[in-house]
């Protein structure tokens, strides 16, 4: 059956129609609601297509009944909807893709193996790698060699899924040879249906700010050396009187040896006694020499293991005539044997003196009482040597919160610098420095400082 | 050697104190040594002959400026040549005003040391002959009567004979025979040297000087 034969209206009205709506002759849209006669009137949308002559001549014809297209919408929707989707998954991956390229941060993308597959161009400008360049290589051959073994633990603590990710601050070997400072935030991507699991890094270029902290910590050693030479300064008629002494017995023994000579009367055994004992006092004055040349020394810090005891014994020597002249009474507590502790002689030394010469000080001012330095040395259960310094001065009162700021003094003349100086030596030793106050007055200052390694198997 | 001037040496400091020890004795000195001033204080050593003080200005307990205080105190009087590590100006003024011989930063010229000492040692004999001399001049003294002490003391204020009789309201011959009799028994051969005598009695403190 034509179809046409089921339209009530005719073909000629219908053309009209058609003609009023579109001027060019093609494919026409829309049109009017018709009924088809036989059936039930339906109403449609009619699309009709022209052919412009000199009568418009209807050539094709299709009716779409309204009924349909209604139940036809929500597929018509679904396909708008993932036509959407797909515009959105383009925007998003390209916003993402410019996030990649356009972060001011290195952003990397490798594959289990270690392998890169994408690198943004500040990972590239960080490394001097191309992108293609570094999917030829692993993440373990751009680092430093010293730093690779912490890499490694590192990821393997992340594939064993002990940690979800993990920051590392690394040197980069760049393709130049050069090493640069990075630090590195790694998470492993868990693979899905059809993509395998990847590495995730964002990598920072940390190298000014390594190159500022190594510069501070220049400045800090440079400062805790001033402030040595001060506090030796302070001590220098103790450590006149530590080299005098054994100058002294030197001396004299060698003139009454060459007097004796002079006379004809120098017995062998009265000669060789005399000669032991200048020996020994040169070897002495020696050390002493030694000691203060230690103190003074620029070389960087040298950490090794050191008995407390001994560093304590040697301090007191150092500060002998200062205590003396203070009329300070010192009282040793010492733990021996003490297990050793890792650390630089000189700074650990430092750390004593301070305490020792700031004890001695807060005690000037006491005329009443004994005047009293406690120095305890012990070890904890839990691997720490403890050591401790108390004085019976006039205490630390309010101010106990603000001794340890730099250039907080009470004394005339302190620069201010060596508790803070003491407490940062401390903790680069891993260690703590606090204070408490000493019964009935006075102040204690407290250390700790964690065991050997080796010491805590014996 | 059981006799002869003796030398005590104070120091805290083994090795110098041996030291010391050792250098003076080359001198045919005797030595004592002693590690504190408390030391030597409660062993009390006899100081019967010529003797000196080497001390040592830091010492433990009393230092030895405290210690040269205290043997004033105690009425010990020996000189006293200090050496020390670290002399300072003011610490080796206070010595000297108080007494000491010689103040010597160690390590010091052993002949700075033994002159030191030759000196405290020459200063200790002159003392002991003062004191032995103001001694027999005490025992003099007491010998003489009442009498005899209150015209010699006119005598030496620049009394005439004539002016203590009439004071004393007895004859100018009395005082004359008062007077020859007290020459006598104090051994002056003048008038000047009895003034002398007289002074030094009277000053007894000047003798430490």
């Amino acid at each position: 059956m034509p179809l046409l034969a089921l339209i009530d209206d005719d073909t000629e009205k219908l053309t009209r129609y058609l003609s009023q709506c579109s001027r060019t002759s093609g494919r026409v849209r829309g049109g009017p609601r018709i009924r088809c006669s036989n059936h039930q009137p339906i109403i449609c949308k009619v699309f009709g297509g022209l052919l412009r002559e000199e009568q418009p001549r209807l050539v094709w014809l299709r009716l779409l009944p309204c009924n349909f297209v209604k139940s036809h919408s929500a597929t018509y929707d679904r396909r708008l909807t993932k036509a959407k989707e797909k515009r959105t998954l383009q925007q998003d991956e390209q916003r993402w893709r410019t996030a990649f390229e356009e972060s001011a941060i290195g952003i990397t993308q490798a594959a289990f193996s270690g392998h890169f597959l994408a690198a943004n161009s500040v990972f590239q400008n960080m490394l001097g790698y191309t992108e293609s360049e570094l999917q030829g290589l692993t993440f373990l051959d751009i680092t430093y060699e010293d730093d690779r073994q912490t890499n490694l633990e590192l990821v393997n603590e992340l594939i064993e899924g002990k940690r979800q990710h993990f920051e590392i601050d690394k040197r980069y070997r760049r393709k130049d040879g050069t090493l640069v400072w990075a630090r590195a935030n790694v998470s492993l991507v868990p693979g899905t249906d059809g993509v395998a699991p990847f590495w995730f890094g964002i990598v920072e270029d940390i190298t000014a700010r390594k190159q500022a902290e190594h510069a501070l910590q220049i400045t800090r050693a440079e400062l805790a050396r001033v402030s040595r030479l001060t506090t030796l300064g302070e001590l220098a008629a103790s450590i006149a009187h530590e080299v005098n002494q054994p100058l002294t017995a030197v001396t004299n023994n060698s003139n009454a040896c060459l007097r004796l000579l002079a006379n004809g009367k120098l017995e062998p055994e009265v000669l060789r006694q005399a000669l032991e004992e200048i020996v020994a006092n040169a070897v002495r004055a020696s050390a002493v020499i030694a000691r203060i040349r230690a103190f003074i020394r620029k070389a960087p810090a040298e950490k090794g293991e050191l008995d407390i005891n001994e560093l304590i014994e040697e301090v007191l020597a150092l500060t002998g005539h200062e205590l003396y002249k203070n009329r300070v009474q010192v009282e040793r507590q010492l733990t021996k044997p003490l297990p050793h502790v890792v650390g630089d002689r000189v700074q650990l030394q430092q750390v004593l003196l301070n305490l020792i010469v700031n004890g001695v000080e807060a005690m000037s001012t006491v005329t009443t009482e004994l005047r009293m330095l406690r120095v305890q040395s012990q070890f904890d259960e839990s691997g720490n040597v403890l050591v401790a310094v108390s004085d019976s001065g006039s205490g630390l009162g309010l101010e106990v919160d603000r001794i340890f700021t730099p250039f907080f003094t009470t004394k005339a003349h302190g620069m201010g610098m060596g508790l803070s100086i003491s407490r940062s030596l401390v903790e680069d030793h891993g260690g703590q420095l606090w204070a408490t106050p000493n019964a009935p007055h006075g102040a204690v200052f407290h250390f700790k400082l964690p065991i050997a390694a080796r010491s805590r198997h014996d | 050697m059981t006799s002869g001037p003796v030398v005590f040496v104070v120091d805290d400091d083994p090795a110098v104190r041996s030291s010391l020890k050792f250098l003076i004795s080359t001198v045919g000195l005797r030595v004592e040594s002693f590690e504190s001033a408390d030391t030597f204080l409660a062993k009390e050593p006899a100081l019967d002959e010529p003797s000196c003080l080497v001390l040592d200005v830091r010492l433990p307990g009393l230092s030895g400026l405290e210690f040269q205080r205290e043997l004033a105190a105690r009425n010990i009087r020996i000189p006293v040549v200090f050496v020390t590590g670290h002399g300072d100006i003011p610490m080796s003024v206070r010595a000297m005003k108080a007494g000491a011989v010689e103040f010597l930063t160690k390590p010091f010229r052993d002949e700075d040391l033994l002159d030191a000492i030759r000196i405290a040692l020459a200063r200790d004999r002159v003392w002991r002959e003062k004191d032995k001399e103001l001694t027999e001049l005490q025992q003099r003294f007491q010998s003489l009567t009442p009498r005899e002490r209150e015209v010699i003391s006119m005598v030496v204020s620049g009394m005439l004979n004539k002016q203590i009789a009439a004071q004393l309201g007895t004859a100018e011959n009395t005082v004359k025979v008062h007077r020859s009799r007290a020459m006598e028994k104090m051994c002056a051969q003048s008038l000047a040297d009895l003034v002398t005598m007289i002074q030094k009695l009277k000053s007894p403190s000047e003798k430490a000087s």
